[in-house]
């Protein structure tokens, strides 16, 4: 990042978003070169979160209230990412469950969570 | 809506929690960082005015997630931790990076956070539901009113997620029982 103040005001304006894609990238970066299964799996849970800041990042309005609609209040946030995220975020915990579920089949068919390990014992 | 202390400190120790849960050797010490980052995340939302958001994160995703991982690990084993950190690879380092540079770039065409004009908070749709919502659904809460009355039907499919989420999990983990 230079000294030039159009880039630093995009820093100061947009910070959340530069967060979301660092997120992203640490998720990523989890997902591929994690040895461990768990840690996969937890690599996936990051990257969505990242993903999940980006939506409610864009429903913030500065001075508003949360979405509580009451007479004469307001401004509010947007509520719909809200609901969204919501529903993301139950649907990552299944998701997570039912991967969770498979890597204990595993551990228990082959005795491993290393990722070389049972690629050498599906490839004999 | 420039960076307050409060948000600053909270993305330092949200991004911290999260390398240290992809890169801290032992299984049981990720999972542990992984659920601070869930507790941080989730004060995110109450600061970003999404309390419904941060009560689920924090009863989910930092609750019943760090529940089922712990329950994982209990059932299998963890590697033996001879360093506290794993080596980091830098070919993928640098394969991610370039990932990371690429979405950094369509950052500056992004609205300013909390600008009252963006698409998403303006919005016509928005405004629907803020003016709508109580007068149709008697429901304070506009979070609420759209999950449960405008969208019930999605919030019957997840619903429907969850139950086949638990059917699968059960089958996966005892298919001798159903044999």
């Amino acid at each position: 990042m230079t000294a030039d103040p159009l880039q630093l005001d995009l820093l100061t304006s947009r910070y959340n978003y530069y967060a979301v894609v660092l997120l992203l990238g640490i998720g990523l970066y989890t997902l591929i070169e994690s040895p461990n299964l768990v840690k996969k799996v937890i690599g996936m849970n990051i990257f969505q979160t990242g993903i999940f800041l980006f939506f409610i990042t864009l429903a913030f309005r500065s001075g508003g209230n949360p979405p509580v609609v009451t007479e004469g209040g307001g401004p509010y946030a947007s509520p719909l990412p809200h609901v969204l995220i919501l529903t993301a975020i139950v649907v990552g915990v299944s998701l997570t469950a039912v991967a969770l579920a498979l890597i204990v089949r595993i551990y228990s068919e082959y005795g491993t969570l290393d990722e070389e390990t049972l690629e050498g014992l599906y490839y004999d | 809506m420039s960076l307050s202390l409060l948000e600053g400190s909270l993305l330092a120790f949200v991004l911290c929690c999260a390398v240290g849960a992809a890169l801290l050797k032992d299984t049981l010490a990720s999972v542990m960082a992984f659920a601070a980052y869930s507790l941080g995340i989730s004060i995110i939302w109450l600061v970003l005015q999404a309390p419904d958001v941060g009560l689920t994160e924090a009863a989910v995703g930092a609750g019943i997630m760090t529940i089922l991982f712990l329950l994982a690990l209990a059932n299998t084993v963890t590697p033996d931790a001879d360093s506290l950190f794993e080596s980091v690879r830098w070919r993928t380092v640098a394969l991610v990076g370039a990932f990371v540079l690429v979405m950094a770039a369509t950052v500056p065409s992004l609205p300013a956070i909390g600008d009252p004009t963006a698409p998403v908070v303006g919005g016509e749709v928005t405004q629907y539901y803020l003016e709508h919502a109580y007068k149709e659904t008697q429901v304070h809460n506009a979070v609420t009113a759209v999950l449960a009355a405008y969208r019930g039907f999605d919030t019957l499919g997840e619903a429907v997620v969850v139950f086949s989420a638990g059917v699968v999990a059960l089958s996966v983990l005892r298919r001798e029982v159903f044999a």
